[in-house]
């Protein structure tokens, strides 16, 4: 509306958001977990003189370095590029709200980068002392971005009192914001063990030192699983009642609950098993087999995160399909073609005759030939539904959903989503406009299917 | 179509006054155009050393591509600085834009994993005394395609920021029911190629300095001859760098600017600006004919890095000046009311200082430990 909509077919454009930010998420977590674990084991090898452990360790450095400063980093940089595209006003409300935290956190991204660096390259060169120091630097700094990140993340689920009082610190401090960080840091310390689980796993073949990784790296794990615990359960508790609605709405919410569930209790099971219980059962298998099932626990809690703030973007501040709340009454008066900037140009350059005095009149709209009204539609469609809705197939696709009904019965549905769905952004323009998208879906309906035997079995013509 | 149509102009506010985002923009795109320059141009000059040059020309090659893997962080890093200002305070213009040409500025994240895992496997693991393999040869060149093709797509992306004039075309010639499929670049505006090429020529530039700098100051194991090569070759790349920068510059000042933007800069006291930019690049080839010459050494490479630094600093702020004046016909930034968020902003500005406090420490006990002989 006030930016022009980047149709992707088949996925949405928002789809791309959640899964360059999955990819990131998982990289980004061990990026905060592995460095604390490099600091922490450094010290200890150098107390222990362990001079077996310190190869592993800067080993593990090298790879760490080699996934999180580049894949890690170029995936976050992704994270912004998509939002710019598919979430332009999201993304302006949020970097006009936050630009002075996004910059405070730029600072200790570059001082992330200039220290796994030096921790590193410098490895063997410094003291040891200054070493360990520098790794801890790196660790603060990774997990000082977490949480000034997670400020921003957590005010998208729940603003708290900021509509009201727009105060930078209202907004970071907001009722998620506790709780996140909490399961963050826990996400952060177990993938971390995972990683090294299963990086030590492949790369090692001394087995008492891989059990002695095994033992080390249980408690960070098992410290992570306390927190995600704790941290899930707050998240849960502070969600807006509208939010927590919707996780029983949905079917899918409801098997990603379960999965998440159950691939969370296997993690914490695998880790009681091996690492505690049996250090030595250390393998390539079980370690990945631990790690997939991180990086699905991991996964599937960022979609629910992002599916319960249906119907917004940044809950009670943007609606999904870039609009403010507060448009929405204006937008019902005079016609949402004719209050997006883009669908404005569009239909004035497309549409002429429906123009008087320069602007759209929506009485004007239902007098245009039947294939100008669909096109209209499916303009309607593109701008207003398609951040959630495929077309025909494809991601919650809305012809599907459509089938069998008739467009008034369709424009009907459009003008009272709130009866129904409250999930739903509510209707944005006017009546005509909706008859308009009502004809538009109506349209694209596939016809019921057959194959169903509602009345028995055939049967067999006498 | 009029192109104003298609500019919001409701007034949402900045958080910061509009001089302080355009400091930190400007700073940040020069602090970004440093190490940027040196994967845009400095990539495929090592790989060009490494093929036509003789022995010396190679260990130049070996030291900029051993180089590559910390440019490149430092260069998508303070590649954020810039990014997260332009959203601030030009996101009207921002935004459509990029979305316009989506697909294409999409591609810019999966090229860079490439060729930044590119460099790194150059890199890493190469012994002085082994000769290069054909894969480490293939990741050079793969990384030298793949950056030049993301320049060429970030000229697009900002140079289809200003023109806004021609937003309608690339946006109705790229669109399915009014929305954008992201498949639009910028190849009808005519000061598209002049910008990308000028570009590269600051960047011959900056490798050229660079060359400089690093054998004065990290290369003292080197022999004498490398370094005679040094003193030798980094003129010459310097001199292609004005002599290119010189002719893309008139190409997009000359012959692509309108010409009232060109009336504008050449009058009152911008024309100084204008003048300056056109001058300053010569000023590190100067350096090095002379100075260079006849009294090389730390002090005189120091003069020269910091010569081309400031060859990139007055660019900077020439570009933001034209950015500006072509917005300007369609919006007034700087008139966008403000609410300046003050303790989040001395928040940044501490913990700015702070940062830098802890990167200098951290240096300084690197060079401390490599100036150490026990270790």
């Amino acid at each position: 509306m006030h930016y022009p909509w980047w149709y992707v077919p088949y996925l949405t454009a928002p789809m791309l958001i959640a899964l360059v930010a999955v990819i990131h998420m998982l990289v980004s977590h061990y990026a905060v977990g592995g460095g604390l674990f490099l600091a922490m084991e450094t010290g200890y090898a150098y107390k222990k003189k362990d001079r077996d452990y310190l190869a592993y360790l800067r080993r593990h450095a090298r790879f760490f370095v080699l996934l999180t400063v580049v894949f890690g980093a170029i995936t976050g940089v992704g994270i912004w590029w998509t939002i710019g595209l598919a979430s332009p006003l999201a993304t302006e409300v949020l970097i006009r709200t936050f630009v002075f935290g996004w910059a405070t956190e730029w600072v200790f991204f570059v001082v992330e980068i200039i220290s796994a660096f030096i921790f590193l390259y410098a490895w063997g060169r410094l003291p040891e002392k200054t070493h360990v120091v520098i790794g801890w630097i790196y660790g603060a700094a990774a997990w000082i971005s977490l949480v000034l990140i997670t400020g921003i993340t957590a005010f998208m689920l729940n603003p708290g009192d900021w509509p009201e009082n727009r105060s930078f610190w209202i907004a970071f401090f907001n009722p998620q914001f506790v709780p996140q960080v909490v399961a963050r840091t826990g996400g952060s310390l177990l993938l971390a063990s995972l990683y090294v689980y299963l990086h030590a796993s492949i790369v090692l073949k001394d087995l008492k030192l891989r059990e002695l990784i095994s033992r080390r790296s249980m408690r960070p794990a098992l410290l992570g699983a306390i927190l995600i615990t704790f941290g899930g359960a707050g998240w849960y508790v502070m969600l807006p009642p509208s939010a927590m609605a919707v996780l029983p709405s949905a079917a899918v919410l409801n098997i990603f609950m379960g999965l998440i569930v159950g691939m969370t209790l296997v993690v914490f099971l695998g880790l009681y098993f091996g690492p505690y219980r049996h250090p030595n059962w250390l393998s390539p298998g079980f370690a990945g087999m631990l790690l997939v099932f991180g990086f699905g626990a991991v996964s599937t809690g960022e979609f629910i995160r992002e599916a319960v703030r249906k119907p917004y973007v940044v809950y009670n501040v943007v609606l999904a399909n870039q609009i403010l709340p507060e448009e929405i009454p204006w937008l019902q008066g005079v016609g949402f073609l004719r209050g997006g900037t883009w669908t404005r140009a569009h239909v004035a350059a497309a549409y002429p005759q429906v123009l008087g005095k320069g602007d759209i009149m929506p009485a004007r709209l239902l007098a245009l030939p039947r294939a100008d009204r669909l096109a209209l539609g499916r303009v309607l469609f593109q701008y207003h539904c398609n951040d959630c809705h495929a077309e025909q197939s494809g991601y919650s696709a809305a012809a599907p959903l459509v089938r069998g009904r008739s467009p008034e019965a369709l424009a009907d549905m459009i003008l009272h989503f709130r009866r129904t769905h409250f999930y739903m952004p509510p209707w944005s323009g006017t009546p005509e406009e909706a008859q308009l998208l009502g004809e538009y879906l109506a349209e694209i309906a596939p016809p019921n299917p057959t194959g169903m035997l509602l009345n028995g079995p055939r049967k067999e013509a006498k | 179509m009029d192109p104003h149509s298609l500019v919001d102009t409701a007034a949402a506010g900045i958080p910061a006054p509009f001089w302080f985002i355009q400091f930190f923009k400007v700073l940040g795109f020069t602090l970004h155009m440093a190490p940027m320059n040196l994967w845009f141009a400095g990539i495929i000059v090592a790989m060009l050393l490494h093929w036509l040059g003789g022995e010396p020309a190679r260990r130049c090659s070996r030291r900029l591509m051993r180089q590559m893997p910390f440019i490149v962080a430092l260069g998508v890093n303070f590649g954020i600085v810039p990014l997260l200002f332009i959203q601030l305070a030009y996101f009207k213009f921002f935004y459509p834009a990029t979305i316009l040409m989506a697909w294409f500025w999409m591609a810019i994240v999966g090229l860079l994993i490439p060729a930044y895992y590119g460099v790194y496997y150059y890199a890493w693991g190469w012994k002085d005394d082994e000769a290069l393999t054909p894969g480490k040869q293939a990741a050079g060149w793969l990384s030298a395609v793949l950056f030049i093709a993301i320049s060429f797509t970030y000229a697009n992306a900002m140079s289809l920021m200003t023109n806004v004039e021609g937003w309608p075309e690339v946006w109705q010639s790229h669109a399915v029911a009014g929305a954008a499929l992201g498949t639009g670049l910028n190849l009808g505006d005519p000061t598209l190629w002049p910008r990308w090429l000028l570009m590269f020529g600051l960047a011959l530039g900056t490798t050229a300095a660079w060359m400089v700098v690093d054998a004065a100051w990290f290369a003292a194991r080197e022999s004498e001859a490398y370094h005679a090569w040094v003193r030798r070759s980094a003129p010459k790349l310097a001199a292609l760098s004005v002599i290119w920068a010189a002719a893309a510059g008139s190409w997009y000042v000359f012959g692509t600017w309108p010409g009232e933007l060109r009336e504008t800069m050449f009058g009152g006291p911008l024309i100084l600006l204008t003048l300056a930019t056109g001058a300053a690049g010569g000023a590190p080839l100067m350096l090095m004919l002379t100075l260079g010459q006849t009294s090389p050494g730390r002090t005189t490479a120091t003069w020269i890095g910091l010569a081309q630094f400031g060859v990139l600093v007055i660019n900077a702020i020439s570009r933001q000046t034209v950015q500006n004046l072509e917005i300007g016909e369609f919006f007034d930034l700087a008139a966008q009311p403000t609410s300046v968020q003050w303790s989040p902003l001395v928040m940044f500005l501490v913990v700015f200082v702070v940062g830098v406090a802890v990167v200098a420490w951290m240096l300084a006990q690197v060079v401390k430990a490599s100036a150490s002989p026990t270790r």
